[in-house]
């Protein structure tokens, strides 16, 4: 056992011939060529991939806010959408989402109204602070930058003890000190408590320091094409195993990249 | 996106110039009407002034009347234009049916359906609250349909991902998205309202600013027509710009406001249009019936689809009732199609012409969205008298009604132009010239396209508006007649046909808009 976990451990993601097209005829796109995957309970599983690959379309098939156009997503012994109706699930999305009319406060404890939760506003403060936007309590998205946004979206997320996470970039637009200070302190969170959870980077630092399981895939429509496990102890420092890692995850990525538009050199 | 967080504020300098401009133009009307005097045409200022304060009783009573069945009318069409929106939304499936509903009622000529009303509503204030809700439930509905749609995807997933559903989406998204288009809507409302309860009172009212309008008119009292003109356009103005202080008050800046109409959903195929086109000539059928036939109303006056048919089709003079009806059709839209016409390119030119020259925009601007709010229609027998009882009158009426909108409308549109596109071309030092017809004018196409399907009813009501009151020709003429000599069966031939004509209008445009924005694809600039 690498990590310690608390007693109810999250529940596991099936995917079983999981595929996703969108449109018909010429306007046809393969989003997500036909997957099998198995993803443990209270595990985090980062995926990585070129950009425009599918990845948001797999998050939201798992989240079942997409129908799949073929195979189906189990969760523990649920489907999506029950798992949503009890509130089991949170989403941060790529472009944080937050309501414009809501404080940052009034956005994360829209999160416990939705999910049919008592308010719970010490919570909420708490979470402000975790992510680092005390003093902006009271203050609307639009007085926010980019990063600070998606800090409160995933305060959002963490505001309804989901046992299933599902982070799309959730640090994309966050400067590297930042993003490494919340590498460090965020996925403690949920991973003590046992969370399952699924996150989507761009970074393959940040995946391999907070994955349990890196799973890379293809250029349009995405397939698997490395599945890389991460068996090292939180919290992780840098050092030799770590960056051993970094350039598996990378050189699968590159084995798999698009291929390059043919060179041009300007005479 | 939706709201910015800058407060909306014009600098002291904008406000001395548009006082000055307000200035300069009493100066000039004070100065026409000297010229003109003796040609019982034009009041000026000051003898409107003296008028008022002569008649200052008897206005302010008439003035509360309207205003008392304007308010009226005003709650009820927009609370019926609210629940009509959150139907629409929470019942997918009868959005087509509701949206389609509300449009034939909008549609229905105000002038023709005046009269009418006034049979079935009997003396009182009946007839002028109903015209008042008729005219601003569509206004309000219009931009709500579109603003319960302007929130971002995501921000419905994020309902959904908690396992919510519609209700839920519609209380905590949709409805704050949708508020800066409810208070647009309820914006323009405001001088709707108080129109619709003008010509409520047209049709025979006891008391209220109609009634002195008609007397005034028709023993050609110049002074007072001008006087009462000057109250109706206060008023709206008042009503109009309070609701956006009040609005201002309460939050953010004035929204971006398209009203572009909804794209086509890619899986309409064209029975689906056609089986809706069916299902709501049945549904309008059975509700006309029905309304009549629980509400006991006398066939005499009170006339079911049957007796339209009969009247214009099975009935032994139906012949000839057809030939009144076309021939005065025809009169109306004669005059109606080249007012609009005109109407809308006035108001495209005079929106680049501004665009092109910022500093007489600042100057002149206000002063417009404050006459936008104006009544233009009970000036219209006076137009007619000045310009003569030929076309000319009732064209200029007409156009002046379509030009206020579409001016506005355009302006807007082209100011609105992303920043972003403009910093594009800017960096490019590109011409004035090639930003207008690069990204400005692209930009503009939705809001000219909605500014042209509403102002389908606004020409109909001033060209009829017109014939009814000053010229007597055409739909107007035939409605005067029909009403003093109780032919109801042509009063509602004239109903359904005008209402037909204004729906097609109406339908065609939206189909060149649609063409249109699809080329261009600037309903991605109103996404
Ligand atoms: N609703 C949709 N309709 C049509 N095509 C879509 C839709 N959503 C996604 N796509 C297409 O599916 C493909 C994958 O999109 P997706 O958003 O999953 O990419 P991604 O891997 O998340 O990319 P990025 O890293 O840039 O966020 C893209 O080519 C996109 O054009
Ligand atoms: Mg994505």
């Amino acid at each position: 056992m690498l990590v310690e976990r608390g007693s109810d451990i999250g529940p596991g993601i099936t995917c079983e011939g999981l595929s996703r097209i969108f449109g018909t005829g010429a306007a046809r796109i393969d989003a997500l060529a036909p997957t099998d995957l198995q993803l443990d309970g209270g595990r985090t599983t980062a995926f990585v991939g070129p950009s425009g690959c599918g990845k948001s379309t797999l998050l939201r098939l798992i989240a079942g806010l997409d129908p799949p156009s073929a195979g189906r997503v189990r969760i523990g012994a649920e489907t999506p959408l029950e798992m949503r109706r009890r509130a089991g699930l949170s989403v941060a999305f790529q472009d944080a989402a937050l309501l414009p009319w809501r404080s940052v406060r009034g956005n994360i404890a829209l999160a416990r109204k939705l999910a049919r939760m008592t308010p719970d506003p010490a919570k909420v403060d708490d979470l402000i602070a975790t992510v680092g936007l005390a003093g902006f309590e009271d203050r609307r998205p639009a007085d926010l930058s980019g990063g600070m946004r998606q800090r409160a979206a995933i305060a959002r997320c963490l505001a309804t003890d989901p046992q299933l996470l599902l982070l799309d970039e959730p640090f994309g637009a966050v400067d590297e000190l930042t993003r490494a200070r919340l590498n460090q302190e965020l996925p403690a969170l949920w991973q003590a408590r046992g969370v399952t959870a699924v996150m989507i980077t761009h970074s393959i630092s940040e995946a391999v320091r907070i994955a349990d399981r890196v799973v890379v895939l293809s250029p349009r429509p995405a397939r698997v094409v490395a599945d890389i496990a991460v068996p090292l102890p939180h919290p992780r420092e840098k050092g030799p195993a770590l960056d051993a890692l970094i350039e598996e995850v990378g050189a699968a990525l590159a084995r798999h990249a698009p291929a390059p538009p043919p060179a041009r050199i300007a005479s | 996106m939706i709201l910015s967080p800058a407060r909306w504020r014009r600098p002291r300098t904008d406000w001395l110039r548009s006082i000055a401009t307000a200035l300069v133009a009493l100066i000039a009307w004070e100065a026409l009407a000297r010229a003109l005097a003796g040609t019982y045409l034009i009041a000026g200022p000051l003898e409107i002034a003296s008028y008022l304060s002569d008649h200052a009783g008897l206005i302010l009573r008439a003035t509360g009347w309207t205003a008392l069945a304007a308010a009226g009318g005003y709650v009820i069409g927009n609370l019926t234009a609210i629940a009509l929106a959150a139907v629409a939304i929470l019942i997918p499936g009868a959005a087509r049916l509701i949206s389609s509903l509300a449009l034939i009622v909008f549609c229905l000529p105000l002038v023709a359906t005046g009269p009418i009303l006034r049979v079935l509503w009997g003396p009182g204030l009946g007839p002028q609250v109903t015209l008042a809700a008729l005219a601003v439930y569509f206004t309000t509905f219009l931009p709500l349909q579109v603003g319960l749609r302007a929130a971002p995807p995501n921000w419905f997933d994020l309902v959904r991902s908690y396992g919510r559903g519609g209700w839920t989406a519609l209380v905590e998204v949709r409805a704050m998205a949708a508020l800066p288009y409810l208070i647009a809507g309820l914006q323009i409302a405001a001088p709707a309202a108080f129109l619709g309860a003008l010509v409520g009172e047209f049709t025979g009212a006891e008391r209220g600013m109609g009634v002195l309008t008609i007397r005034a008119m028709r023993s050609l009292d110049v002074a007072g027509t001008w006087s009462l003109a000057t109250i109706a356009a206060a008023v709206s103005m008042l009503a109009h710009a309070g609701i956006g202080w009040l609005w201002r008050r309460l939050d953010d800046a004035p929204p971006p406001l398209i009203l572009a109409s909804l794209p086509d959903a890619r899986t309409d195929r064209r029975w689906a249009t056609r089986l809706n086109l069916i299902l709501v000539v049945l549904v309008v059928i059975a509700l006309w019936w029905l309304s009549m036939e629980f509400a006991g109303l006398n066939r005499f006056f009170a006339k079911r689809p049957d007796d339209i048919w009969a009247f214009l089709v099975t009935a032994s003079g139906a012949a000839d009732h057809r030939t009144t009806l076309f021939a005065a059709l025809g009169q109306t839209l004669s005059l109606a199609l080249p007012g609009y016409a005109l109407g809308l390119a006035l108001g495209l030119g005079l929106a680049i012409a501004l665009l092109m020259l910022p500093a007489l925009a600042r100057a002149i601007m206000p002063l417009a969205v404050a006459l936008r709010a104006i009544p233009i229609v009970i000036t219209a027998p006076l137009v007619v008298v000045a310009m003569g009882r030929g076309a000319t009158g009732t064209i200029t009426i007409t156009a002046v009604m379509t030009f206020f909108p579409t001016f506005i409308a355009c302006y807007q549109g082209l100011k609105r132009t992303p920043a972003a596109l403009i910093d594009l071309f800017e960096s490019y030092a590109a011409t004035r010239w090639e930003r207008l017809t690069l990204v400005q004018f692209p930009a503009m196409l939705p809001a000219f396209f909605s500014a042209a399907r509403m102002a389908v009813p606004a020409a109909i009501l001033a060209t009829t508006t017109a014939e009814w009151l000053a010229t007597g020709h055409g739909i107007g003429g035939l409605m005067a007649l029909t009403a003093s000599t109780s032919d109801y069966g042509m009063l509602w031939s004239s109903v359904v046909l005008l209402a037909l004509v204004a729906v097609a209008a109406y339908a065609a445009i939206e189909r060149i808009e649609r063409a249109v924005l699809r080329r261009y694809g600037a309903e991605q600039l109103v996404r």
